[in-house]
């Protein structure tokens, strides 16, 4: 028991020293920081179109679709959900949540910009550092840099479908997120790493070896690694797989992988969690929940069991992974600010305003329409 | 500048940005339960803390600027994408530069504010606001405008305030002390019958004691007898009353006002002891001010003082004995009966009585006086109903009056009219070194 709760007090300053780190590359690749630079220096006091701000847009922030729709079909039977057990014994719970938002369009590409927020709790407190927010012109530059590093050999074909702005944006959202996430696993030990989405990879814009790595580290320092998709588009008969726990009114989790990983038969995508969806409070919402494969269905479930001794878990969602996504997201006047500052560090012109919708159609154009 | 449109700022807000209330409950929320840092490599932060204050300033058009001149009128709109917005004193404008008489009222925001006091020649002003905010200050100011530039002032004061507006602070006579005359009636002030007249005294009886009509016929051929036979005196006007053959109700009515007004101590059949009209003109044409203390007075004798004053200007003025008189009334519904707020906007004005009236019961004021007035300075008013009455001044529009009124501190005021051309504008009323004397009384000294 003592010795426990020495090691407790080591990981206490190894994770905290993030609160006075020093060095911002601790935080942040220098490459991304160089890429946004280079990247913005582009623009060249050119004309800047915002994105108009209204608070009707209710989600600002730009989801980056990731996984493909899967429905699966009702020919196997679904086992009851097994109750979650509280584990005794409290260890420090860390979450990463990245957020990514447009913020204007320039002659040449979008402008987006990024933030990442790495948020712990340790006894009983929550703390967090957060970096960017990053601005991003996407063109051929970043392009071209991001083939560049990509280690991965490119195969487009899984998501050309997807515009290539949008896949750069993902690309560079990944290699924050990636980065985040391997830095909490590697400043926490014996405690809980929660991530946002799931733990899927395999993709040109999301290559395996970032996710294998975070996992490795992961284990090395005794963490468990726990990721939540807010949003699935896993169905089972027509209904979102979540549905599956409607008539639990305890704490469960029920063991889909069986069902999943048909689906994905081979390379390059990969599923290097095991898919559950659980339901963490009596009355909570239930959330699809991938865990680290390598650890033993025995081990997940325990981890599950100390996340929710060991994090406030009101609504079925931990706290500590809504923190990240509250302070990773963008409000309407934080992108205002962003643009603000772009006009004044680039010297851009605002263009004025003349939506085609807008004379087309009068005030019968929505406002959301405008991007 | 070639041309540009003048605005005036008359309120600010916090912008009220879209989701603005979300971003800050999130940072009130996340305060308390959450800490850490933030590493914000090209400090876009510091823009968001910015655009968290983002205030608002609304403002109204007052003119235009064209070839450098500035004009209250405008029907033009500039560009609003091609034009740039300009800080400008609108004291610039609104000061008189190369006035003759100029005089500074006080500090804007930024400078000093100096106007002429000819835009107070000819004009009806009001001072209003709430209770000591400043203005019988900001009216002491003006008189003491005037007489330095000769001009004759006439100051009905209610509160014995403007008695020692010739001394300083340390007690000293001012260099105008000689150009200013303090009357108190019963004391410095007593009349002759004959000085007062029939009409004013007869006015007072039915005006302020209610004499009946045919009491008053009475009174007039009492009045006129002794007048014709050349013995107009107090005692020999009691004994006609007394033995005039008429009706005993009659007599009794008349009677009994007439010893109302004896007891005020205002009459006096003394040559000596009579107020000297004639010297008060001479002095009036050389720049002088009256002041009428009428502190303790009793309603009837305020009025009769304040009847007969104004009976007296109207037949000097008629007779272009007295080239104009700068007439400062203090709570003018004390005295001033509701017949003569007409007079003094319309013929007196003509004649040359040029009033400003001082109130903080703005809705004392009839509305016409409001419609008509050339300056008004207002000071901080809150209460509704008061805001309302000072509304219907014309010379500046109901919201920019509110929202600027309402907010202005002690010893400020919004001048609206000629006297800054136009252009309404706030200034900080300037200090005087007199004894103000204008101290509401306490009980507690401490
Ligand atoms: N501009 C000023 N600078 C310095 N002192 C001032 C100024 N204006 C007023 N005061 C002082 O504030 C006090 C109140 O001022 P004043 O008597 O003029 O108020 P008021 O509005 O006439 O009040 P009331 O409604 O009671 O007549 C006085 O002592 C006066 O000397
Ligand atoms: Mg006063």
């Amino acid at each position: 028991m003592t010795h426990r709760t020495q090691d407790i007090g080591f990981e206490h300053s190894k994770i905290s020293m993030l609160l006075s780190e020093e060095s911002g590359n601790i935080l942040l690749p220098d490459f991304l920081l160089n890429l946004s630079s280079e990247s913005m220096r582009t623009l060249g006091g050119g004309f800047f179109e915002p994105r108009e701000v209204t608070t009707v847009e209710g989600e600002l922030e730009d989801a980056v679709e990731e996984e493909p729709h899967l429905n699966l079909a009702n020919t196997t039977i679904i086992d009851e959900p097994a109750p979650i057990a509280k584990v005794i014994g409290n260890c420090t719970v860390a979450a990463v949540d990245v957020s990514s938002v447009r913020v204007g369009e320039s002659e040449q590409g979008l402008l987006y910009a990024l933030r990442g927020a790495l948020v712990w709790r340790e006894g009983l407190s929550y703390n967090f550092t957060r970096c960017g927010p990053l601005a991003f012109h996407l063109n051929d530059l970043i392009a071209r840099s991001l083939n560049r590093r990509s280690r991965a050999n490119d195969n487009l074909s899984y998501s050309a479908w997807s515009p290539l702005s949008e896949r750069l944006l993902s690309r560079l959202r990944n290699t924050l997120e990636r980065w985040m996430q391997r830095l909490a696993c590697s400043r926490l030990s014996r405690g809980i790493v929660l991530l946002d989405g799931s733990l899927t990879a395999g993709t040109p814009d999301n290559p395996t070896v970032y996710l294998e790595d975070i996992l490795n580290r992961s284990r090395e320092n005794g963490n468990a690694v726990i990721a939540f998709s807010k949003e699935t588009k896993l169905c089972f008969s027509g209904k979102k797989i979540t549905r599956l726990l409607d008539k639990a009114n305890y704490p469960c989790m029920l063991n889909i992988d069986r069902i999943i990983t048909p689906q994905f038969p081979s390379a390059p995508v990969r599923l290097m969690g095991r898919v559950y969806v659980a339901k963490l409070t009596s009355r909570g919402l239930p959330f699809r929940v991938d865990i680290d494969r390598q650890l033993s269905e025995e081990s997940a479930a325990k981890a599950v069991g100390r996340l929710i001794n060991s994090d406030i878990v009101e609504q079925g969602y931990p706290e500590t992974l809504r923190l990240a996504h509250i302070l990773s997201t963008f409000t309407a006047n934080e992108i205002l600010a962003i643009q603000r500052h772009l006009s004044i560090e680039y010297g851009l012109k605002l263009a004025p305003r003349l939506s085609f919708r807008r004379s087309l159609f009068g005030p019968y154009g929505t406002s959301t329409e405008a991007s | 500048m070639k041309k540009g449109l003048i605005v005036q700022v008359i309120d600010i807000q916090f912008a009220n940005l879209p989701g603005i209330l979300e971003d800050i409950l999130r940072d009130v929320m996340t305060e308390d339960t959450i800490q850490g840092c933030d590493y914000d490599p090209f400090n876009i932060s510091s823009q968001i803390a910015v655009l968290k204050d983002t205030k608002i300033l609304i403002c109204k058009i007052r003119g235009a600027i064209e070839d450098g001149k500035a004009k209250t009128e405008t029907s033009w709109l500039p560009s609003r994408t091609n034009s740039r917005i300009v800080p400008y004193s609108i004291e610039k404008l609104a000061s008189t530069r190369n006035g003759k008489r100029p005089v500074t009222l006080g500090r804007t925001r930024s400078d000093h504010l100096t106007v002429d006091v000819k835009m107070l020649d000819g004009k009806l002003n009001i001072i209003t606001g709430k209770k000591g905010v400043g203005k019988s200050h900001l009216s002491k100011l003006l008189i003491l405008s005037l007489i330095q530039n000769g001009a004759p002032c006439l100051v009905i004061d209610v509160n014995g305030e403007y008695v020692n507006i010739g001394r300083t602070k340390n007690d000293e006579p001012t260099a105008y002390a000689d150009k200013i005359t303090v009357l108190k009636p019963g004391q410095s002030l007593k009349f002759g019958l004959s000085g007062v007249g029939l009409k004013t005294f007869l006015n007072t009886m039915i005006y302020a004691l209610d004499l009946p009509r045919t009491s008053s016929k009475v009174f007039s051929r009492i009045w006129n007898e002794l007048e014709r036979s050349g013995n107009l005196k107090l005692d020999s006007l009691n004994d006609a009353i007394r033995r005039f053959s008429c009706h005993e109700s009659v007599r009794e009515a008349i009677y009994s006002r007439f010893n109302t007004l004896m007891d005020l101590e205002l009459f006096t059949d003394d040559i000596s002891e009579r107020f000297d009209f004639s010297l008060f003109e001479k002095k009036m044409n050389e720049g002088h001010a009256f002041i009428i203390n009428m502190k303790d007075e009793h309603a009837i004798s305020r009025r009769l003082v304040v009847e007969l004053f104004i009976s007296k200007l109207t037949e000097q003025l008629s007779e272009m004995r007295l080239k104009a008189v700068f007439l400062f009334a203090e709570e003018a519904h004390f005295y001033l009966r509701e017949t003569y707020w007409e007079d003094i906007i319309t013929r007196m004005r003509h004649l040359g009585v040029f009033t400003t009236f001082i109130t903080n019961q703005p809705d004392t004021v009839q509305e016409s006086v409001y419609r008509q007035a050339d300056n008004i300075f207002m000071f901080n008013i809150t209460n509704e109903h008061d805001l309302d009455a000072i509304s219907k001044v014309a010379k500046i529009d109901a919201e920019s009056l509110r929202s600027i009124v309402k907010d202005l501190p002690a010893h400020n005021c919004l001048i609206v009219g000629d006297i800054v051309r136009d252009f309404p504008i706030v200034v900080n009323v300037k200090p005087l070194d007199i004894q103000t004397m204008g101290q509401t009384r306490h009980f507690f000294q401490d």
